[in-house]
């Protein structure tokens, strides 16, 4: 690497070829468009050209690459879910994220912390019991620990908790990890973009035309793209994509904010929730503290930041780390998150011929980026919603059987 | 902090209000599928609605009119009997 910075230092063109090639004019038609250059819909692209050899793929976003809730989230990655649908998905996407940086041919400087879930009391011990033991049936690594145990994992928390909600115990997840979100969708980017997919940024989708119930293709301000199949990869603006197609959902859009401290030096390798004070913290690569708390009380459709946000969590997090008090926030921001009333995605076919959502992904998203890329590619490919995400699909509302994935949401709702 | 006058109350700040759904009519006829769709449909775009704000420390209903693009209010009133979703 050193080498490699030396060789730049003396010659004249920076040699470090472009990420993903930018076409300057928009095709007319094309096999697949892909609304949304987030994770999601970069790796669907990438895994259409890789795994199903359809390259002529467009990936259409409003604004620049990552800048949804992919370049927002606070990138922890899990696999101790709830329902036997969530478990096998989510851990699907944990292999695949394992040997991502090999497969991307890019760091995405994966990096395996162990998750804690503190339970300040009782009921929420329960809970870490029965998510232990739906866990270890389904073969995932994850347990109960004591409080003394967390006390020796965790340098500086104070159990007691400023006096007021002592922790009891811990559900203990090891492989829970942390990544870069941007790596992740440069790397997809950039495979995508060498396997011959195009990625327009800036190109808003403002309009889907459907003739005689089959998606053709979708209207921009740079022109009408045909395509057989569209896929809306969009988060936060999912509601407004399917009423497009005159499609309804339960999705609705609440802000969800992060912050991050200047850096320090390394002192937590270990990633914290805690349901009852409705916070979490992990550190970064850098050194700084990335923090959340629970989604913003209202429906909003911005990306607006609050005082309220970062005055909340602080009060919480230095009851948990009292030594955080000298910390300053660096930055604060928001995203918008695509929540469903049972906590588990929207994902698959719709009653729109060509037409396939990947949606619902509210605060939990990130971890499925490999993995819903991959099902939503192989569901474009063959026609039909993957095995491994047809409890997801939007016919469960209709259904009434959702999978109900709440109990086990990091944050407070 | 975001603060709005409200009837009977003054001025508050939002936190003190917990939010509870909009005032939508119910549909004339409620068979298995409409209901499903009453149930769980959200109409989730920027746009006006009405929500119906509850304050906990009074124990007061409002009905509020509040733009979710822009987050900007529009209009409050006490919720009175009769005020229904
Ligand atoms: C603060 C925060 C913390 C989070 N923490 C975690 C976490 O720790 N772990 C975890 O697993 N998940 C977390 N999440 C959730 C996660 O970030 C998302 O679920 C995930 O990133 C969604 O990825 P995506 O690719 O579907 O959407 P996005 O990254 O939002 O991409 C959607 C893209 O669609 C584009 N778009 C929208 N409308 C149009 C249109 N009409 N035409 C063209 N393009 C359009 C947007 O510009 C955007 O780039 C968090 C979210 C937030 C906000």
């Amino acid at each position: 690497m050193s080498l490699r910075l030396l060789k730049y230092a003396f010659i004249e063109d920076y040699a470090e070829p472009c990420w993903f090639n930018t076409p300057a004019t928009l095709g007319e038609s094309y096999d697949v468009i892909i609304i949304g250059a987030g994770g999601h819909g970069l790796a669907c692209a990438h895994y259409l050209a890789h795994d199903h050899g359809i390259n002529k793929v467009a990936v259409l976003d409003r604004s620049y690459l990552g800048g949804g809730n992919t370049g927002r989230n606070t990138t922890i990655i899990r696999s101790n879910y709830l329902t036997p649908e969530g478990v096998a998905f989510y851990d699907a996407s944990l292999a695949l994220f394992r040997d991502l940086s090999d497969a991307l041919d890019t760091n995405i400087f994966y990096s395996e912390r162990g998750h804690y879930t503190l339970a300040h009391n009782e009921s929420t011990l329960r809970t870490a019991r029965w998510r232990a033991e739906v866990n270890k049936h389904y073969g995932i690594d994850s347990e109960v620990v004591d409080a003394e145990e967390v006390a020796r994992a965790v340098p500086g928390i104070d159990l007691a908790c400023g006096g007021n909600h002592a922790v009891e115990g811990a559900l203990y997840h090891a492989p829970g990890a942390v990544a870069r979100h941007d790596a992740v969708a440069w790397g997809y980017a950039r495979q995508a973009s060498r396997a011959g997919v195009e990625i327009h940024q800036h190109t808003e989708v403002t309009d889907i035309l459907v003739e005689g119930g089959r998606v053709t293709g979708v209207v921009t301000p740079r022109g009408t793209v045909r395509a057989g199949a569209v896929l809306s990869a969009v988060a936060g603006h999912t509601p407004s994509v399917l009423a497009m197609v005159g499609l309804n959902s339960p999705i609705e859009i609440f802000p969800l904010q992060a912050c991050v401290t200047e850096p320090v030096k390394p002192w937590l390798d270990t990633i914290i929730v805690s349901g009852s004070l409705h916070l979490y913290v992990s550190q970064s690569a850098r050194g700084e503290m990335v923090m959340g708390a629970s989604l913003d009380p209202a429906e909003l459709h911005s990306r607006r930041s609050s005082f309220e946000f970062v005055s909340g969590l602080a009060d919480g997090m230095l009851d948990l780390f009292p030594g955080m008090a000298g910390l300053k926030v660096n930055r604060q921001w928001a995203g918008m998150a695509d929540m469903t009333p049972d906590f588990a995605p929207v994902m698959g076919t719709t009653p729109v011929a060509g037409f396939y959502l990947d949606a619902g992904w509210g605060t939990w998203g990130f971890k499925a980026t490999p993995i819903s890329g991959k099902t939503m590619a192989a569901t474009i490919a063959n026609g039909r919603d993957d095995p491994l995400i047809r409890a997801f699909n939007l016919s469960r509302f209709d259904d009434f059987s959702l999978v109900g994935e709440k109990g086990a949401a990091s944050i407070g709702h | 902090m975001k603060y709005a006058d409200f009837p009977l109350l003054g001025r508050r700040p939002f936190t003190e209000f917990s939010i509870s759904g909009v005032l939508e009519p119910e549909p004339a006829e409620l068979g298995e599928w409409t209901a499903a769709r009453w149930v769980f449909e959200r109409t989730s775009v920027p746009r006006e609605r009405v929500e119906w704000w509850y304050h906990g420390a009074s124990r007061l209903w409002f009905l509020v009119r509040r733009d979710t693009g822009s987050d900007t209010i529009l209009a409050i009133e006490p919720a009175r009997t009769g005020s229904r979703s």
